[in-house]
């Protein structure tokens, strides 16, 4: 039920990591353990609604199911929007 | 495209840990014992707890912190039976108190006076149990009519408690509700809970629950 506050403590560490690079995030990927207290479904529509509010501009969210209690950011990925060399 | 992957590895409920630790270290140096008392919406902590201010209040200088979704309504019932502060957090829509609400509410209490401090958590058996307060622990309140098996159901709760108060014990004639296996059933999710067994309405056991908040005032325990 408490996935909205996750979502947006998510959306916080994410922005105090990029700063203004926050607006080219394009991958959020979160670790959350069976026993973490939260559904996985409802915690990825959160963070997909989240993460469609500035500073962000849509970056997709990637729930990685693990055992356990852990609930993490695992990892970010941006899109700088230059061709790759 | 460019894709970069930034490693982060950042739990979640790290910011929330830091700023709980920071109101345990605010209450240890005030000498204040807390308790955050969770359950399902209706259980009776604010009834718990207005007899416990009436009973105790001035006694062990307790102080309370109360949440909920919407109102007042339970800092008003609390506030008649103290002369102190009951201080409101409405949390507009969130199921739980978090670390940053309880600090902030400490601002506006007098910790100098205060020995006891109740946090009532917003009425939820799931969500308050991922968030730490701060508190020295928690105390799980459950009643005759939520049935045996709710310690089973919301098994995070249980565990997460050190005390359970079963509540309503004036209720036991009237449903089938049979207490021995709700406690072998909340010590199979954790062995080292301890019970109470209270009717604030008729004040059975209310006693043991005094003495008990009594001995954990005198003890100083705070951490
Ligand atoms: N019969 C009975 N009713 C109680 C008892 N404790 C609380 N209640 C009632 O249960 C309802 C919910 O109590 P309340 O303290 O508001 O629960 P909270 O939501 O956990 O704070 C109220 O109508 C109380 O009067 C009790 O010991 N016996
Ligand atoms: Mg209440």
């Amino acid at each position: 039920m408490h996935e909205m506050s996750v979502a947006m403590e998510i959306a916080r560490i994410a922005e105090q990591k990029l700063g203004a690079q926050a607006s080219m995030l394009c991958t959020v990927a979160v670790e959350v353990g069976d026993d973490s207290g939260l559904e996985p479904s409802s915690l990825e529509f959160c963070l997909d609604v989240v993460f469609r509010t500035p500073p962000f501009t849509g970056a997709k969210p990637e729930i990685l199911r693990r055992a356990g209690n852990v609930l993490q950011v695992a990892y970010l990925e941006i899109d700088d929007g230059c061709p790759d060399d | 495209m460019a894709v970069r992957t930034i490693e982060v590895r950042e739990r979640v409920m790290a910011r929330n840990d830091e700023l709980a630790g920071g109101v345990r270290r605010r209450l240890a140096d005030a000498g204040i014992v807390a308790l955050n008392l969770v359950s399902s919406p209706g259980a009776g902590k604010t009834y718990l707890l207005e007899k416990t201010l009436a009973a105790l209040g001035e006694e062990l200088d307790i102080a309370v912190v109360t949440g909920d979704v919407q109102t007042q309504n339970d800092a008003d019932r609390l506030a008649r039976h103290t002369t102190r502060l009951v201080q409101a957090v409405v949390t507009g829509g969130a199921c739980h108190l978090d670390a940053l609400q309880v600090n902030t509410a400490l601002d506006a209490i007098d910790l100098t006076r205060t020995r006891l401090l109740f946090i009532e958590n917003v009425g939820n058996l799931v969500c308050p149990a991922s968030w730490d307060l701060g508190e020295l622990c928690k105390v799980v309140l459950f009643t005759v009519t939520e049935g045996e098996d709710k310690p089973l159901k919301y098994p995070k709760m249980f565990q997460n408690a050190k005390y359970a108060v079963l509540t309503k014990t004036d209720l036991l004639p009237y449903v089938p509700f049979d207490v021995a296996l709700a406690k072998v059933n909340a010590r199979a999710v954790n062995p080292a809970l301890e019970f109470f067994e209270v009717s604030a309405t008729n004040g059975s056991g209310m006693e043991a629950w005094f003495a008990f908040l009594r001995g954990l005032v005198a003890s100083g325990a705070t951490v």
